[in-house]
């Protein structure tokens, strides 16, 4: 049971580090998935920046969670993950952004994973 | 010997034609000059009636087997077009009739109940009238009409935005998309409550309301507050604009008219369509040998069981009911004028804001509908199916039949969505129970309106300020015999709507409905031959729709017509935007909660862990 648990946190960390180095290699690819149109100068620079920063975080913290068997790495990215679908809705409610279900939901059940994991997988002495 | 008031229109029309700048009383002085009459003919009352959601064949002079007496007799006394448009969703359709300009550039490109976040950023795109158009009552109160409405707006409830502060001078209206029949109460989760207004003010209806008797009841007190006793010949003319809300949903009706439809529909969709279109024919509605497309959300009638038979069956019954019911009442609005002496110096206008309505349930006794209709404290039993306190509405195959022979229904910008009734009737008018076949669209109503008063169209000032001019056009000429046509075989008109497409260039159509009932591609139809749009000439006439396609562009261009999002969907848009009306504060309440409790979790957790 816990493999399987190691395996669903393992997955969405290598998505999350590999969309991380997409922002870094080719923002112009991957800034559609997010809704975004690339921005330039200062703007790009936070685009790029920020979103890479975003993700390879996520992703570090989870694998660092993994590897070192300390839980406290899944606080984090399950505050970034929760967080982010806190903003979203926020942005729906009450800043005329979109309802990005398609994206609410997948940082919504990760985060929740996460918690599983953190309260399930063994702390490493 | 022609009557003093087609004379006035006759020559109304010729001056009219002439030049739209011509003025009120250039027209009054050069009519009473060449009649060689000392006063001036009366100026004609204007009766403006619009049906909600009523399918291209809903009445009996249309091929309907609804018995609507009062609407045949109308067709009688006028024209019936048989090739006029409207937009397929009501708001922008009834911004369009008021106004005589396009939708979009109107501030409605469609209900604000469908416009999504990222649209309504733009100030086009509010889903109320804008301040930029002037409506037909606002220029003939002007012109020294009385104005009434009676009925659903559905254009704004802001202040500035009802009808009362858009030429009305007296009116009971609804806000709402839509709303009871029997009593005021809402009739989809969106609304707390019906709103409806009564000369500007909050409204309360009385105890015994029944929308299509209270609002002719109105109208007819409205006539009547301002009618000269004496002599009502003399009174001042009036515009009466009837919104009814017959038939959209919830579809009700009083008992004795439902006892009338038992039975009728016992045969189902596909029989009915098949029978409508044969009586259309049979009137010359449609060609001889018009071909039909069956829908993909027609289902099998045999495939049914017996019991699911039997309440479609009652659902198109008190559908039928609830149609017979409102010409039961236009009728009694015409024995009203005949009586008090104003019915020859009437115009009526019997027209409906789109097609059929084809977003009722499949099956009502579903967990989908039957959570929707128990949320609001419906019910929708067979025995009490349309009375007080049930929900009902016809399912997406009945409404196909409803708009019999066409393809689609409201939403989409099929024929069937698009293609409705319009007459054209009055004792001064000369054609008594003609067809006119001429293409003609929404837009055309309020400058057709104006021309048949003698009234000048506003340019691109009224009051002081910009406004759209009214892009429509006069189709006064039909009305008069004097010609064939008003659109000539290049003029295009555009329509889009949630993202679907349509262009009407003589003949000729392009249509585009997006999935998940179009296919999202451009088709090509000669919608005079071919109305029910089953042979696509894109693959024959390639040069044809290539060069409608870029008049589709440039009339997106010209009108600000602005993408959909991706995945838009007006059902899905609706919940989301019915969550977020209802929902904004609670949830607001426990996504802060939510953020203020993580922080503490997280360091009772890790201190847990490493204490």
């Amino acid at each position: 049971m816990n493999k399987i648990l190691k395996l669903l946190v393992l997955l969405p960390a290598i998505l999350f580090i590999v969309t991380g180095l997409h922002w870094l290699v080719a923002p112009a690819e991957v800034a559609p998935k997010f809704g975004l149109t690339l921005d330039h100068g200062v703007g790009l620079s936070s685009q790029v920046g920020d979103m890479a920063a975003y993700m390879l975080t996520l992703g570090i913290c989870m694998l660092t969670a993994l590897v070192s068997g300390r839980r406290s790495w899944y606080y984090p990215a399950m505050l970034l993950l929760a967080i982010t679908a806190i903003g979203r809705s926020i942005a729906w409610l009450f800043h005329d952004a979109a309802l990005a279900v398609d994206l609410i939901a997948p940082e919504v059940v990760v985060a929740t994973l996460l918690l599983i994991a953190s309260r399930r997988l063994p702390e490493k002495d | 010997m022609m009557l003093p008031i087609a004379r006035g229109l006759l020559l109304a029309c010729i001056l009219w034609s002439g030049g739209s700048a011509a003025s009120t009383s250039l027209v009054e002085e050069a009519t009473a000059h060449l009649l060689n009459e000392p006063t001036q003919p009366p100026r004609p009352n204007i009766v403006l009636i619009l049906a909600d959601d009523l399918g291209f064949t809903d009445i009996a002079p249309y091929g309907s087997e609804i018995n609507t007496p009062s609407l045949t007799a109308l067709a009688e006394a006028g024209v019936s077009f048989t090739n006029y448009h409207t937009a397929a969703v009501c708001a922008p359709a009834r911004a369009m009739l008021l106004t005589g300009v396009d939708s979009h550039l109107a501030g409605v490109p469609n209900i604000p109940e469908f416009l999504s976040p990222e649209q309504r950023r733009h100030a086009h795109y509010q889903g109320v009238l804008g301040n930029n158009v002037v409506t037909v009552a606002t220029l003939l109160e002007g012109a020294g009409y009385h104005t009434y409405m009676a009925g659903k707006w559905h254009l704004g409830a802001e202040p500035g935005k009802l009808p009362s502060q858009r030429g009305f001078q007296r009116t009971v209206a609804l806000a709402d998309s839509g709303a009871d029949n029997w009593e005021q109460r809402p009739y989809i989760p969106l609304y707390d409550k019906a709103n409806w207004y009564a000369d500007g003010k909050e409204y309360q209806l009385p105890e015994d309301f029944y929308s299509s008797r209270f609002l002719v009841d109105k109208i007819i007190e409205f006539i009547d507050s301002n009618l000269v006793d004496s002599n009502p010949a003399d009174s001042t003319p009036f515009f009466a604009y009837l919104p009814f809300q017959a038939v959209h949903i919830p579809v009700q009706a009083p008992q004795a008219f439902i006892d009338r439809y038992m039975g009728v529909y016992d045969k189902g969709w596909d029989a009915l369509r098949q029978q409508r279109l044969l009586r259309a024919t049979e009137l010359g509605i449609v060609k001889q040998g018009v071909g039909m497309v069956r829908m993909p959300t027609t289902e099998d009638w045999d495939a049914l069981d017996d019991e699911r038979r039997r309440f479609e069956a009652k659902r198109m019954a008190v559908y039928g009911a609830m149609v017979e019911a409102m010409d039961f009442h236009i009728g009694r609005l015409i024995v009203y004028l005949k009586e008090t002496g104003q019915y020859d110096n009437t115009l009526f206008i019997f027209t409906s804001d789109n097609g059929a309505e084809g977003a009722g349930a499949v099956d009502p006794n579903d967990f989908d509908s039957n959570m929707m209709t128990s949320t609001l404290g419906y019910r929708n039993d067979y025995e009490t199916l349309g009375l007080k306190g049930s929900y009902n509405s016809i399912s997406p195959s009945f409404a196909s039949a409803a708009a019999s022979p066409l393809a689609y229904y409201k939403s989409y910008v099929g024929e069937g969505g698009m293609r409705v009734p319009l007459i054209i009737a009055g004792e001064a008018l000369p054609l008594k129970g003609a067809l006119s076949h001429a293409f003609s669209f929404v837009t055309d109503i309020t400058p057709t309106i104006l021309s048949l008063v003698g009234i000048p169209a506003p340019g691109e000032r009224h009051g002081g300020r910009p406004v759209e001019p009214i892009t429509g056009r006069d189709i006064g000429p039909l009305l008069l015999n004097t010609a064939d046509r008003i659109y000539d075989a290049d003029a295009t008109v555009g329509h889009e709507i949630s993202g679907h497409g349509a262009l009407y260039q003589g003949d000729y159509k392009i249509v585009l409905n997006r999935p998940p009932l179009g296919d999202g591609q451009w088709h090509l139809f000669n919608i005079v031959e071919d109305p029910g749009e089953t042979r696509d000439l894109a693959g024959e006439m390639p040069q044809r729709l290539q060069q409608m396609l870029s008049a589709y562009e440039n009339y997106q261009q010209e009108h600000k017509v602005l993408p959909v999002p991706a995945g838009f969907d007006n059902v899905k848009q609706l919940m989301l935007n019915t969550l977020h009306t209802g929902l904004r504060t609670p949830v607001l309440v426990l996504l802060l909660t939510v953020l203020l409790l993580l922080p503490f979790y997280i360091a009772y957790r890790i201190k847990n862990t490493h204490p």
